[in-house]
């Protein structure tokens, strides 16, 4: 795929002044971030601090009330195939793999090279099994996703996501829908990428996996981002008192 | 090897005491069948049914292939039926989850419509009013399109509860990917949707078929118009309506049973999930 705009110094995720409400709730406030090339930034925070569906606005699957989300430096458009177009840039990763169930693995990952990208099947497949081979996956490409394990199917869904070769990758808590054996597998193959220069914004629950892979920590609490900080610091001394409580609060059943 | 039935999946398998009880209710349900069926029989031979003036005509090619001829409408006029409310009902279905207000108010209507007429309302519709419209139409459309406008409805539910059955995961994967509406509903959702909707639009079929009996308002030759033929020629209506009876649960019962095998494929799918 050729550069179609300028990376420059503009940000490859830029979110001003977001805002959303569901009904009465304000579930996201006034939230501003900006994430530059290369940059790994984790989102952590407790369940319904809007974390979530922060991740989920940066490609629409969410709709904003107010603010801008900028992607490359261009809006994010509100329809059509200009919005196909930016998500196209974007990788998503799940909770729940969202793997297509009714096409093998392998389908699963050309269909959107082949439909959106314009290539041609036997690149895609070629491209396809190459990134199977590199998630560790590639054995399994002529099953359905129903015969896969969840730690395999959470690793082809990231491969899927990279055939797109997109500019960033999010990450909606990826290993919360894993059995624990299988949550190790799917956080190398983040971590490799992280190594690998993609910038990403990963939703995640694991702490000590946040504060390997991630150079900057967005902890969210009510809608808020309450602080932000280098994973050393945040996990270290975080300045907030919000995120001193969190972080006791997941540490004490492990220190029981 | 078989599957577990839902008999399975909802009691808990029977004990010795129950066992025991199974089989005496059984014998004596067999019993009490066995008697019904005497019953109806001397009956039968009390008023001369049986009698082979009634049944020997069964014995010619001629009756069969009469027969036969009436079958292949009454499968012509039903599976024509069947695409056509097959693709009505998909419109419809598209209609109803459009994003236009109006397409959808417009669809809802359609689909309210066609569920709440009966039957044999529309093909009187079509048989006495829309003639007066100035359209002519032959007997096999005359049965055949009320039979079709009054599956669609249904069907058209059957496509959205299909559609809506596909988890929302799917369709948000697709569109992160990049794919637009449309090839994110034909690529991803629909494929999905219709393993859930083939049991439901195969049992829609049985009852177009069953709504072809009414051909003979419209005097189409179908299996019942036949039949009726066959009634006044030989005077016995007890024999030809038995053995056409025979025929249409023949069919059905194929018809369910496929649904039933398919139903069970679409659920293995699912449940693999």
């Amino acid at each position: 795929m050729t550069q179609r705009y300028p990376a420059g110094d503009v940000p490859v995720i830029e979110l001003k002044n977001v805002n959303k409400h569901y009904g009465d709730l304000h579930v996201l406030k006034d939230i501003s971030l900006s994430v530059r090339k290369g940059e790994v930034v984790v989102i952590i925070g407790p369940s319904g601090s809007g974390k979530s569906t922060l991740c989920r606005t940066i490609n629409r699957l969410e709709t904003i009330d107010s603010g801008q989300i900028l992607i490359e430096g261009v809006p994010l458009p509100e329809e059509g195939r200009r919005l196909a177009e930016l998500r196209s840039r974007i990788g998503m990763v799940f909770q729940s793999f969202n793997l297509f169930a009714h096409m093998s693995v392998l389908d699963n990952m050309i269909l959107a090279p082949v439909s959106v990208l314009k290539k041609s099947r036997r690149e895609a497949r070629e491209e396809a099994m190459r990134l199977l081979e590199r998630v560790g996956v590639a054995d399994q490409a002529k099953k359905l996703p129903a015969q896969l394990s969840g730690g395999q199917q959470q690793r082809a869904a990231i491969a899927r996501a990279l055939a797109m070769r997109p500019r960033a990758m999010l990450f909606d808590e990826p290993t919360s829908a894993l059995d624990p054996e299988m949550i190790g597998e799917v956080l190398n193959v983040i971590t490799e990428l992280a190594q690998e220069g993609m910038t990403m914004v990963i939703v995640t629950h694991e702490m000590n996996f946040a504060r390997r892979v991630s150079d900057r920590v967005i902890f969210m609490d009510g809608g808020m981002i309450v602080e932000e900080n280098t994973p050393e610091a945040f996990f270290s001394h975080p300045s907030s008192q919000r995120a001193v409580d969190f972080l006791q609060s997941i540490r004490t059943p492990e220190a029981l | 090897m078989n599957a577990p039935s839902i008999r399975d999946r909802l009691y808990e398998p029977p004990g010795p005491k129950t066992r025991r009880r199974i089989a005496v209710f059984t014998v004596i349900a067999l019993l009490g069948l066995g008697f019904l069926l005497y019953l109806v029989v001397r009956q039968f031979e009390r008023q001369g049914q049986l009698q082979p003036r009634y049944w020997d005509f069964f014995l010619k090619w001629s009756t069969w292939r009469y027969l036969g001829a009436g079958l292949l409408s009454t499968l012509k006029a039903a599976l024509t039926a069947a695409v056509i409310a097959i693709g009505a009902g998909f419109l419809l279905m598209r209609g109803k989850l459009n994003k236009n207000p109006v397409v959808r108010w417009v669809s809802v209507a359609l689909i309210e419509f066609t569920r709440g007429v009966p039957t044999l309302l529309l093909i009187y519709f079509f048989f006495l009013v829309v003639p007066r419209m100035g359209v002519s139409l032959g007997a096999f459309w005359r049965i055949t399109l009320p039979c079709a406008i009054s599956a669609s409805g249904i069907i058209a539910e059957a496509f959205r509860a299909g559609v809506n059955a596909v988890p929302r995961g799917q369709t948000e994967a697709a569109l992160s990917l990049g794919l637009s509406n449309l090839r994110t509903f034909y690529q991803v959702v629909f494929p999905q949707a219709i393993r859930f909707v083939i049991p439901s639009l195969i049992s829609e079929l049985v009852i177009v078929l069953k709504d072809t009996t009414f051909a003979y308002v419209v005097s189409y030759a179908d299996l019942m118009q036949n039949a009726k033929v066959l009634i006044t020629s030989h005077d016995s209506l007890v024999s030809v309506y038995l053995v056409v009876a025979v025929i249409y649960i023949l069919i059905n019962y194929g018809l369910n049973k496929l649904s039933d095998r398919m139903a069970r494929g679409g659920a293995r799918t699912a449940a693999e999930r």
